[in-house]
């Protein structure tokens, strides 16, 4: 018999995902969020695995496009709007023009799920919301992505959701971050954002997963439904158990910085190249690191003998510069070697001491584990060139993810959407052109 | 529009919620997963009607059940293994053991999904894999939930926490001020978002095997899963050659945006459009808005002050909330998103609701997480057809079992029995 290993390779490497069936195939997907990320990354989920997605844009592009960072922009296109705009086909529409609204009627009628980032008020306002397309289509899926969701007494708050708003609600900050110790500190001291867009990724992801559980409903009964996600709630989930606690003990999770109030050290460390993860929290754990830093005595020490001792704030600190005074003089690697080195002749508690680097990016990209998985895609496109996607995280053995393309210019579709989904002809096309519909 | 809050009120009432179907509603969920990510991936699926059966070994169980904030327990259960252990039956079954495996294997040939989280190939080395399970239940979905993944140069046997994803993926390198090292997220976000990513695989293969007929495996790996996430950070790199550099508060594709300090403590501004920008800068006086703007406008007034003209005027702003804001929010409440549990064993728990809102079929937690064993009666009994003394004997072999004599494992004080209706009659595994 084949290794596990091996075998798990040949079932589920990305390499060959071209030949396999898709999950989602002929399940059609109307996107409209114009200046919204997390929308995208609802609607991305969907077409990696296999959903046809028609994007709908204002006719001189969706707003997204042009989000560029340090201002770099490939076409006129940023790189977050490249970096989500996967597999999609592109249509332009005005629906502040009356027909403009009844076409996107007619292919919301022809679709199975409708993504919108508009929220209810603006959408009931141009006659699109979740009860007039459902009269027509009572199989359609809609889901509706806002800061604080459709309903509850915060629900007409006038905000453009944004991955910030959502990071703020959801509590993750308030938890991320150096404490201040006396009275208002340093900058830094603050509570503090995830560097990336994850409360809008997080938001995209909750809606998607809405979408396929209705899916499910829908394959039962036949009936479409409205999906509600708020992006605050979406990472909110994320914050461990920050509502139990309070339900049971009256504490809320606050930020700790490097230290921990549970388990240490499980915290970053400096080391010659930059820092790394160390992780040696259980008793046999902790006495494994003090062999290995050379320090085997410390095990014994009144400071850090048991758990409750080592999380003592004093010595979480005296224990955290013990560590940094010998991994400040090896890089991560070499601490990772040593550490392996060790922990392979243990087994079970003992052996439980983890390390990582703290990768930059360019780090992370460096890595060939990350490319031997396909975590990376370089996908080249006529208009944008050649570029650099993170591919869907999914290995799937029966019916994997994929990326089919990057990105297409607004309306690079149109012809082929609206002729075959509607069987608008040639004229038609360039009449709305001409009153600026599409 | 009022027509619709109206549809909404309805659509979305937590009062007639109970009475709703469930979107996930015969769909069996066979869980042997640690910690979170794992048990995380099942109790989404829970929340949704799915059928979950979280298979601990007997006496310990979970090992997050000793995960105490703290060291505090409550009613002998630790509140950070409650909230991915929702709406789950709990069986003990020692799976090392020829016989468990066999148990083991035999509820999964009545199951459509299995979620693990154990170092990869471990699963396969002990015959209840993908490869044996298949064999027996080929429409099977199986999750196997790690940190590396199941193959590749980091697969064998490197262990990984949580924070080890935020490191390795690099997450961490983007998060933080400039000029201070690089912050870990402070909750386990690696775990959460790998255990919604497997979640939602498992809902895509169960799509396609509605087709097929076919089930599949389903590799998920908690680092790959972030990297997912840093949106503009590869192209990035890629394009400029350059890393991402940690901008703090500031959310530099909107800037001013950000998170700036107020009177009452941290707030929100958000500007992601020309609208919004322009309504700033109005209110600033100026004709673009700086961070150095912001700031001073921000501090000496409260959060709802500024959110409140931040309505007038045209920009967003919200506040930055944490727990104890949360569990007293009143829209949260109205929402589900905290959610008000009568427990059967244990009272009142207020705990995370679903996300998603769903309209028709609605999530919901029905009971809160229960003692190692708690439903072995009813899964042994009930869905395997064992009878009393088959189960007295395996009991007797130590095969399964239920909690030790333990916060964290047993049920509260004074409260050795059983579910309401159950036919539970002893206490502790002895």
């Amino acid at each position: 018999m084949r290794s596990f290993e091996q075998w798990a390779k040949e079932a589920t490497d990305p390499e060959i995902a071209a030949g396999k069936p898709e999950a989602l195939p002929g399940l059609r997907v109307l996107e409209l969020s114009p200046g919204h990320f997390g929308g995208m990354v609802a609607a991305s989920v969907l077409a990696e695995f296999g959903a046809e997605v028609i994007k709908v844009e204002a006719p001189g592009g969706d707003p997204a496009r042009s989000y560029a960072p340090e201002g770099i922009a490939i076409a006129g296109t940023g790189l977050p709007f490249l970096s989500e705009a996967r597999n999609r086909k592109f249509v332009t529409l005005s629906l502040e023009d009356e027909e403009g609204a009844r076409i996107f009627r007619r292919l919301a009628a022809a679709s199975d799920v409708v993504v919108e980032t508009e929220g209810p008020a603006r959408m009931d306002s141009l006659g699109l919301g979740y009860q007039a397309l459902s009269r027509e289509n009572p199989a359609l899926i809609y889901l509706t992505l806002t800061t604080y969701g459709s309903f509850g007494p915060d629900a007409g708050r006038q905000v453009k959701d944004s991955d910030l708003l959502c990071q703020a609600l959801s509590g993750v900050p308030h938890v991320t971050g150096d404490p201040e110790e006396n009275g208002p500190g340093e900058e830094f001291q603050v509570p503090t954002k995830t560097g990336n867009w994850h409360g809008w990724f997080a938001e995209g992801l909750w809606g998607a997963f809405g979408v396929l559980a209705a899916l499910m409903h829908r394959e039962a009964t036949g009936k479409g439904q409205m999906v509600d996600v708020a992006g605050a709630d979406a990472m909110m989930k994320f914050v461990d158990y920050n509502i139990t606690w309070m339900h049971t003990a009256g504490r809320e999770r606050r930020r700790t910085g490097k230290f921990d109030p549970a388990v240490f050290p499980y915290t970053y460390i400096r080391c010659r190249d930059g820092h790394t993860f160390i992780a040696a929290y259980n008793d046999e754990a902790f006495e494994s690191l003090m062999h290995i830093i050379g320090r085997p005595e410390l095990a014994k020490d009144p400071r850090f003998r048991t758990g409750p001792d080592r999380t003592r704030i004093e010595n979480e600190k005296a224990l955290h510069a013990i560590l940094e005074e010998w991994s400040g003089l090896r890089t991560a690697d070499e601490i990772l070697r040593e550490i392996e080195e060790y922990t392979s002749k243990k087994s079970g508690h003992g052996a439980a001491v983890v390390t990582g680097r703290v990768n930059r990016p360019l780090e992370t990209l460096s890595e060939s584990n990350w490319w031997d998985r396909g975590c990376f895609s370089r996908v080249a496109d006529p208009v944008y060139g050649n570029l650099l996607l993170a591919a869907p995280p999914w290995k799937m053995s029966g019916t994997p993810p994929r990326i089919r393309s990057v990105c297409r210019p607004q309306g690079a579709d149109n012809e082929e959407v609206y002729a075959t989904l509607l069987g608008m002809t040639g004229r038609d096309l360039s009449s709305l052109r001409a009153r600026g519909i599409l | 529009m009022n027509g619709s809050r109206g549809f909404f009120e309805r659509a979305f009432s937590l009062a007639s919620l109970p009475s709703r179907p469930e979107a996930l509603r015969g769909i069996r969920v066979l869980e042997l997963a640690t910690r979170i990510f794992g048990p995380a991936t099942t109790d989404y699926l829970g929340e949704f009607g799915a059928e979950v059966i979280k298979v601990e070994l007997p006496l310990t169980g979970d090992l997050m059940r000793y995960v105490a904030p703290e060291g505090f327990y409550w009613q002998d259960v630790s509140p950070a293994f409650l909230p991915q252990n929702r709406n789950k039956l709990h069986v003990g079954i020692d799976v090392r053991l020829p016989e468990g495996k066999e148990l083991f294997t035999r509820i999964a040939q009545k199951s459509d999904v299995v979620v693990e989280n154990l170092r990869a190939g471990t699963m396969d080395r002990w015959g209840i894999g993908y490869r044996q399970l298949r064999e027996k239940n080929p429409g099977l979905v199986y999750a196997a939930n790690s940190g590396f993944g199941q193959w590749g140069p980091y697969a064998r046997g490197r262990a990984s926490y949580d924070a080890t994803a935020q490191a390795v993926s690099g997450m961490s390198a983007i998060t933080g001020f400039p000029g201070r090292p690089p912050v870990r997220v402070g909750l386990w976000i690696g775990d959460f978002t790998g255990s919604l990513c497997s979640a939602i695989a498992i809902l895509a293969a169960l799509a396609a095997r509605r087709r097929t007929g076919e089930g599949q495996m389903i590799d998920l790996a908690q680092g790959e899963a972030l990297i997912r996430a840093l949106d503009w950070t590869w192209m990035y790199a890629d394009i400029s050659g350059r890393d991402r550099e940690r901008s703090g508060n500031r959310d530099v594709t909107f800037s001013p945006s950000g998170i700036y300090r107020c009177a009452d403590g941290f707030v929100a501004i958000s500007a992601r459009d020309d609208a919004e920008q322009g309504a700033l800068a109005k209110t600033l006086g100026v004709s673009t808005a700086t961070p150095e703007d912001v700031a001073p406008f921000a501090a000496p007034r409260t959060c709802a002050e500024i959110v409140r003209i931040g309505e007038e005027a045209g920009f967003s702003a919200a506040p930055v909330q944490g727990g104890r804001d949360q569990y007293h929010n009143p829209h949260l409440r109205a929402r589900g998103t905290v959610w008000e549990l009568d427990d059967p064993l244990y009272g009142r728990v207020d705990e995370f609701g679903p996300v998603p809102k769903l309209s028709e079929s609605p999530g919901r937690i029905k009971w809160s997480a229960k003692p190692v064993g708690y439903h072995n009666e009813e899964v042994f009994g009930g869905l395997l057809g064992l009878s009393e003394e088959e189960r007295e004997e395996l009991e007797g072999k130590k095969v399964i079992g239920k909690w030790a004599d333990a916060p964290g494992a047993r049920p509260p004080h004074g409260e050795a029995g059983g579910p309401a209706g159950g036919g539970e009659k002893e206490g502790p595994a002895r």
